[in-house]
């Protein structure tokens, strides 16, 4: 087993399945277990840019298995404000505990830290760069609502040029040859072609729309995200845009029984309240989901089988 | 202009390293790189620029009058200069001869061009870049996961 968790590309389709059956494991064992397996280890949470959701799942993660935590929540609190070097905080932090999750701005900023250290190191999120965590979650989630992975149809709505956590899901998604793909976006944030590369041509099916209403009867999952305003070069485009991708009760009346609506989180207006009710939202299970995976990971990372 | 002309331009050496097919422009680039390092400092050098070329149509030229060039320079021109021919000169003959290419892996050479990058902030780290397929045109920054066409990446200023 590696020792570290930096990036999907490092990851064969064999090893994300072992993360997937760890997870499950995981899930299976009951809470009162589960708090036994870590006592007395000790998790670094290093978050050197400000991020919730994903610290507040580690440290739940972590304290739910009876290990406790120690950390930051953002650069202002740290040696490093009084110019002490990354690689400095590193050799410091690695004495007082047994594993390091690591969120920062700069990218490749968690290989470094795994070249660096002797422990085992999980990258949080490192800038646009890489989300291994939220990409294992996202896959879990798909896999305990469908039962199955590989040929499932997925719609992906929203900012798809910027967001990380979508290229990266895709590109995974592709690893279990899941070949349809629906991309909803508009012009001036289409998913770069870039990411549509493969040596395998003619296998993979990229359908672009800028419809939502015309995905949604067609696929098993509907991965929204958020529309970001600040990236838009032209306030009047993203004003002509902004409303289109609003996700309705209403219009989810043509969707499959099964479908489940999946969001990284935060929204902010994507997805209207009403579809909260419905059994279509899989958005707040995917968020318990972070924790179980989170567990997962931190175990197996930390050596120990269930 | 044929190659007996040449000869006179540019005299053969009896001992020495000659650069040669090097893309007319690109000679100037090479020297500045040889001019980088310590070792470089008092060597003679002769640069020709826009030789007549059967394969390239026109080629810069450089001869160095010293025995030995370090791998690290070759492995610098390589990257500059992909495909240059780099001979070793004895008795005013060529001794032997290597075409270079860069190597899959490129350790503390070049810049990352994301500025994002921790290389960019933490710069004792040094950068490491790997090529993305055998053609070695492109290649992935192994910290940021950028991918860059080789040509486009500048060598870090020393």
């Amino acid at each position: 087993m590696k020792k570290d968790l930096i990036s999907m590309e490092d990851l064969t389709l064999e090893k994300i399945k072992s993360y997937l059956s760890e997870a499950k494991k995981v899930e299976g064992t009951p809470l009162q277990d589960r708090v036994r397996l870590l006592p007395g280890k000790i998790l670094a949470a290093l978050f050197f840019e400000p991020s919730t959701r994903t610290r507040l799942s580690f440290e739940a993660a972590m304290h739910r298995l009876g290990g406790s935590v120690i950390g930051f929540a953002e650069q202002g609190a740290t040696s490093v404000s009084k110019g002490e070097s990354f690689t400095d905080t590193i050799h410091t932090v690695e004495n007082y505990c047994d594993i390091m999750v690591i969120r920062h701005p700069g990218e490749g900023t968690a290989r470094l830290a795994a070249n660096e250290s002797i422990l085992p190191v999980i990258n949080a999120g490192d800038g646009s760069n890489q989300h291994p965590t939220q990409t294992l979650l996202d896959l879990y989630t798909i896999e305990k609502y469908l039962g199955k992975i590989t040929g499932i149809k997925i719609a992906f709505v929203g900012d798809l040029k910027y967001s990380r956590t979508v290229h990266s899901l895709i590109n995974a998604l592709m690893k279990f040859s899941v070949t349809d793909f629906t991309l909803v976006a508009p012009e001036a944030l289409k998913l770069p072609k870039y990411f549509m590369r493969t040596d395998q041509p003619g296998k993979f099916k990229f359908k672009e729309t800028e419809s939502l209403e015309d995905a949604i009867p067609e696929c098993d999952i509907l991965y929204m995200t958020r529309i970001q305003r600040e990236r838009f070069p032209d306030l009047v485009e993203y004003e002509k845009v902004k409303d289109s991708y609003i996700l309705s009760a209403d219009m989810l009346k043509q969707a499959r029984p099964h479908l489940k609506v999946l969001h990284p989180l935060p929204r902010v207006n994507e997805i209207a309240y009403n579809v909260d009710k419905t059994d279509f939202a899989g958005y707040f299970p995917q968020a318990r989901n972070g924790v179980i995976m989170r567990q997962a990971i931190i175990l197996k990372h930390l050596g120990v089988t269930l | 202009m044929n190659n007996q002309e040449n000869v006179l331009y540019i005299p053969k050496i009896e001992l020495g390293i000659v650069i040669d097919h090097i893309p007319a422009g690109k000679g100037l680039k090479i020297l500045d790189i040889i001019s980088r390092y310590e070792e470089m400092k008092d060597v003679v050098v002769t640069l020709g620029q826009n030789y007549y070329s059967k394969k390239l149509g026109k080629k810069d030229l450089i001869k160095l009058q010293m025995e030995y060039l370090a791998p690290e320079i070759i492995q610098h021109i390589s990257i500059v200069a992909p495909g240059v021919t780099i001979k070793a000169i004895k008795d005013f003959k060529v001794h032997n001869k290597v075409v270079v290419h860069p190597p899959k892996e490129i350790r503390n050479l070049l810049e990352c061009k994301n500025p994002k990058c921790i290389t960019n902030q933490e710069k004792h780290i040094g950068t490491k870049f790997t090529a993305v397929d055998d053609t070695i045109k492109e290649v992935k920054c192994n910290y940021c996961e950028r991918v860059f066409k080789l040509s486009e990446l500048d060598v870090i200023n020393r």
